[in-house]
C-alpha cells in the first residue's frame, strides 16, 4: 500500500486544477511531470488518443519526455508580486510569511532568506534547500512554487505552499494522541516522501516533528530542507559534517563520529518521530550527547558485536564506557503497539546503519497492514491553525448550577 | 523521472536572443561566448576542479544568455560567477580567494601580457575587492536570471551506457565521443536540446571520425530525431571553423567591449536587426 492511495484529496483538487494547468506556463512542475507520467508509461497497444497526441514518436522512453515537457528558462520574478499578511515564524535561517499571491490568490508561505554579510556570495547551504526542494516534487514534500527576489540582491524569497500546521505544536496542543490508524496514515506519509528523496540520491539530514508540516485534510509534508543535500554511493571524498540533524533525533553513528553515513540516518530521525507520535512526546530528550547516548543504549541495550559490529571501529566509541549489557527495553516503553507495530519501531531505531530498515522496506511493513488499517486523510480531524493566526474557539462553559437554588438547598 | 526534466530554452527564446535583440550579430554572440566557455575552461584547469562543476558552470552560462543581453551583463564576470556557482553546486567548491586570482591572470592575459608582465595582485589591494564583488554580483544575477533552477543533467553517464548498448564501448571510441561532449560545451546545445540528443549528436560524430558502422537509425533508439543530431553536429562543427576572428573576440569581455564594438560597426547592427526582422 502506498500512501498515494491514501489521499485522493488531492485527486479531488485535481479538478479545480486541471483548467489551470495549462494557463501556468510550464511553473509547476510536479502536476506536468505526474501528468508526463500517466502519458508515458508503455501500453501494450497504444490507444487511438496516444497515436494522435504523439504521432511521430509513438513510443517513448519514460526517461526522455518529449521536449516540450521542458520547463522554458524563466527570471525569478518580484517579490511585489505577493501582498504580505502575517509572520509566522523566525528562525536561525531567516523569516517565514504568510502572504497572498496577488494574480490568483492563493495563500503561500513566503521564506526570506538570510544573506546579509555573506562573504562567500550565495550560501551553498541556501543553495542545497533550494535544489533539493525543486528536486524533490511529491505528495508528502512541501512544493516550493519559485523563487521570488526583492529589490536588491540580498532579498531572496522562496515561494513555498502554506500548509496549516506544524506536526509539534500540533502534538502539544492535541488533547488526546493519534490514533494507530492515525498513525499508520501519518507513517506511510512521511516514509514514501523520504523514499522518495533518497532516490532522488537527497538527504533530508533535519527530520524531526517540527519540520513536517501538516494540513487539515490529513496530509503530512516535509518540510526545511536547510541541512539538505545530494549523497553518492559511495559518500564521495571527504566524508560529511557530523554537525547534522536536531539532537533528539540523530542517529548513533553521526554522535560517534562516523566518517561517512547515509540514508539510514534519515531513517533513525524517522523512528525517533514514530515513537513521539505514540508517546505523544519526543521519544529521547536529552541535553546533550553523551546523555542521548546513555538513553539510547537503555532503549536499545548497549550495543555488541552482534547487533553492530562496526560500533567497535567508531572513532568515538573508544571515549565511551559502555553499561553493562542489558535486554532492550521497548516492550515496557510502549505497552500497547502491536508486536508488528514494535517491529518497525525496532526495525527504525536499530543500531547497525547497515542493516536498519530501509524507507521502502518499511512501506510494506506489515505493521500497515494488519487491523486497524490506516485511516482514510480525509477522515482527520481539524485544528485551529496558529501559523494562520486562528486560535481556538473557546469551548462553551457549561452553565454552573442556580445558585440562588443551591443556597436554598444548603439552607434548608 | 523528476530528475529528467531541465530548463531548456523555449522557441521564442531561440528565435531571438536578447543580445541579437540588442543588434549583436548571432555570429558574434556564438563567438564570445564560445571563448568565454574557453575561459571557464581554462579556469577550470588551473584550478584543479573537477570537470563536473565545469561543465555545470558552462551550461549555467548559455542558459543565462537566453534571457540576458551581452550588452547589459559583461560576458567574463558572468563565466567566473558560473565557475563559482557551478562548484558549489557539484559539492566542490572554490575559495573566493583563488578564483579571483586566476580571474585576474587570466584578465591579464586577455590583454596580451605574458609570463612576468602579469602583475601580481596585492593580498588586500582594490583589485581584489573589484574582482570578488563582481564574481558574487554575477553568481546572484546568474540565479535571478534563471529563477533559481539550477538544475543541470550531464551528458557522461548516457554516453557510456549508450555506447555499450551499440557495442562500441572501445577506449578510443568513448575518449572520442567524450571529447565531442567537452567541446559541445562551448556552443549552445546543451540548453536548446535533451541529453539523448546531443550524445546521439557525438556518437555520430565519432562513428564517421573513425568510420565505424552502425546500425540503421540507431539514434531512435535512444528517443532522438534525426534533424535534432544533425543540428547539434552542426553547432559542434561550427566550434571548428569559427567565422569571427579569435583575436577580436578574446578582447570583448565585458559590456563596455560589446558596446563600443557596436558603436563602431553600425552596418553590422543594422544588418543583424534585417536579419532579425527576416526571422520573426
Amino acid at each position: 500500500m502506498s500512501a498515494g492511495n491514501l489521499t485522493p484529496s488531492r485527486k479531488r483538487s485535481k479538478w479545480n486544477d486541471e483548467g489551470d494547468d495549462a494557463a501556468e506556463d510550464f511553473q509547476s512542475h510536479p502536476r506536468s511531470k505526474r501528468r508526463v507520467k500517466a502519458r508515458l508509461v508503455p501500453r501494450p497497444s497504444p490507444s487511438p488518443s496516444i497515436a494522435i497526441a504523439h504521432p511521430t514518436r509513438p513510443s517513448h522512453c519514460v526517461y526522455v519526455p518529449p521536449r516540450t515537457q521542458h520547463p522554458s528558462i524563466l527570471p525569478s520574478r518580484s517579490v511585489y508580486c505577493y501582498e504580505r499578511l502575517n509572520q509566522i515564524e523566525e528562525g536561525s535561517y531567516g523569516v517565514v510569511f504568510r502572504a497572498r499571491d496577488k494574480q490568483t490568490g492563493d495563500i503561500v508561505a513566503l521564506k526570506k532568506l538570510k544573506l546579509d554579510e555573506e562573504k562567500n556570495g550565495f550560501p551553498i547551504t541556501a543553495l542545497r534547500e533550494v535544489n533539493a526542494l525543486m528536486a524533490c516534487h511529491h505528495e508528502n514534500v512541501v512544493r516550493v512554487r519559485e523563487v521570488v527576489v526583492g529589490d536588491t540582491l540580498t532579498q531572496v524569497f522562496v515561494v513555498m505552499d502554506f500548509i496549516e500546521h506544524d506536526l509539534k505544536s500540533l502534538l502539544t496542543l492535541m488533547p488526546a494522541p493519534f490514533l494507530q490508524s492515525e498513525i499508520k496514515t501519518l507513517m506511510l506519509q512521511l516514509l514514501s516522501a523520504v523514499d522518495h528523496c533518497h532516490s532522488n540520491w537527497i538527504l533530508h539530514r533535519d527530520l524531526k516533528t517540527s519540520n513536517l508540516l501538516m494540513n487539515n485534510r490529513g496530509t503530512i509534508k516535509v518540510a526545511d530542507f536547510g541541512l539538505a543535500r545530494r549523497y553518492g554511493d559511495p559518500v564521495g571524498v571527504g566524508g560529511m559534517t557530523q554537525l547534522v540533524v536536531t539532537l533528539w533525533y540523530r542517529a548513533p553513528e553521526i554522535l560517534l563520529g562516523a566518517m561517512s553515513y547515509s540514508t539510514a540516518v534519515d531513517l533513525w530521525s524517522v523512528g525517533c518521530i514514530f515513537a513521539e507520535l505514540l508517546l505523544k512526546e519526543p521519544l529521547f530528550q536529552a541535553k546533550s550527547e553523551m546523555e542521548l547516548l546513555s538513553m539510547i543504549f537503555k532503549l536499545l541495550g548497549p550495543p555488541t558485536h552482534n547487533s553492530w559490529p562496526e560500533y567497535f571501529s567508531l572513532p568515538l566509541a573508544k571515549t565511551i564506557n559502555l553499561p553493562s549489557p542489558q535486554p532492550p527495553q521497548f516492550r515496557q516503553k510502549f505497552q500497547y503497539l502491536t508486536s508488528a507495530g514494535l517491529d518497525l519501531l525496532m526495525s527504525l531505531l536499530f543500531y547497525d546503519p547497515e542493516r536498519r530498515i530501509t524507507a521502502s522496506e518499511a512501506l510494506d511493513h506489515p505493521y500497515f497492514k494488519e487491523s486497524p488499517l490506516p485511516k482514510h486523510p480525509d477522515l482527520f480531524g481539524s485544528f485551529p491553525s496558529a501559523a494562520a493566526g486562528e486560535k481556538k474557539q473557546k469551548l462553551f462553559n457549561s452553565p454552573s448550577a442556580p445558585v440562588r437554588a443551591a443556597d436554598n438547598k444548603f439552607s434548608m | 523521472m523528476s530528475r529528467s526534466l531541465y530548463p531548456l530554452a523555449s522557441l521564442s527564446q531561440i528565435r531571438q536572443t536578447p543580445s541579437r535583440a540588442d543588434g549583436i550579430p548571432a555570429s558574434l554572440e556564438s563567438a564570445i561566448l564560445a571563448n568565454a566557455c574557453k575561459l571557464i575552461h581554462t579556469a577550470g584547469i588551473l584550478l584543479h576542479q573537477k570537470q563536473v562543476a565545469v561543465a555545470t558552470a558552462q551550461i549555467l552560462f548559455h542558459r543565462f544568455w537566453f534571457v540576458s543581453s551581452l550588452k547589459s551583463f559583461s560576458v567574463a564576470d558572468i563565466a567566473f560567477g558560473a565557475l563559482y556557482l557551478g562548484s558549489k553546486l557539484e559539492e566542490c567548491p572554490l575559495r573566493v580567494r583563488d578564483l579571483v586570482n586566476v580571474y585576474h591572470v587570466l584578465l591579464q592575459r586577455a590583454k596580451g601580457k605574458v609570463g612576468t608582465e602579469i602583475g601580481i595582485m596585492s593580498y588586500f589591494g582594490n583589485t581584489f575587492y573589484e574582482l570578488k564583488d563582481a564574481l558574487v554580483v554575477a553568481e546572484m544575477q546568474i540565479l535571478k536570471r534563471l529563477g533559481f533552477n539550477t538544475h543541470v543533467v550531464l551528458p557522461y553517464g548516457s554516453l557510456v551506457s549508450y555506447l555499450r548498448l551499440l557495442g562500441q564501448d572501445r577506449p578510443n571510441v568513448v575518449a572520442k565521443a567524450w571529447g565531442y561532449l567537452n567541446d559541445a560545451l562551448q556552443s549552445p546545445v546543451y540548453a536548446l536540446y535533451q541529453v539523448p540528443t546531443i550524445v546521439s549528436a557525438a556518437i555520430l560524430l565519432t562513428s564517421r571520425f573513425l568510420a565505424i558502422r552502425l546500425p540503421d537509425a540507431w539514434w531512435k533508439l535512444f528517443d532522438a530525431e534525426w534533424e535534432d543530431v544533425w543540428s547539434v553536429c552542426g553547432y559542434i562543427m561550427r566550434l571548428y571553423h569559427p567565422e569571427i576572428d579569435k583575436k577580436v573576440v578574446e578582447r570583448m569581455l565585458t559590456k563596455g567591449d560589446v558596446r563600443t564594438w557596436l558603436e563602431e560597426n553600425p552596418r553590422a547592427v543594422d544588418v543583424a536587426q534585417e536579419e532579425n526582422a527576416i526571422h520573426n
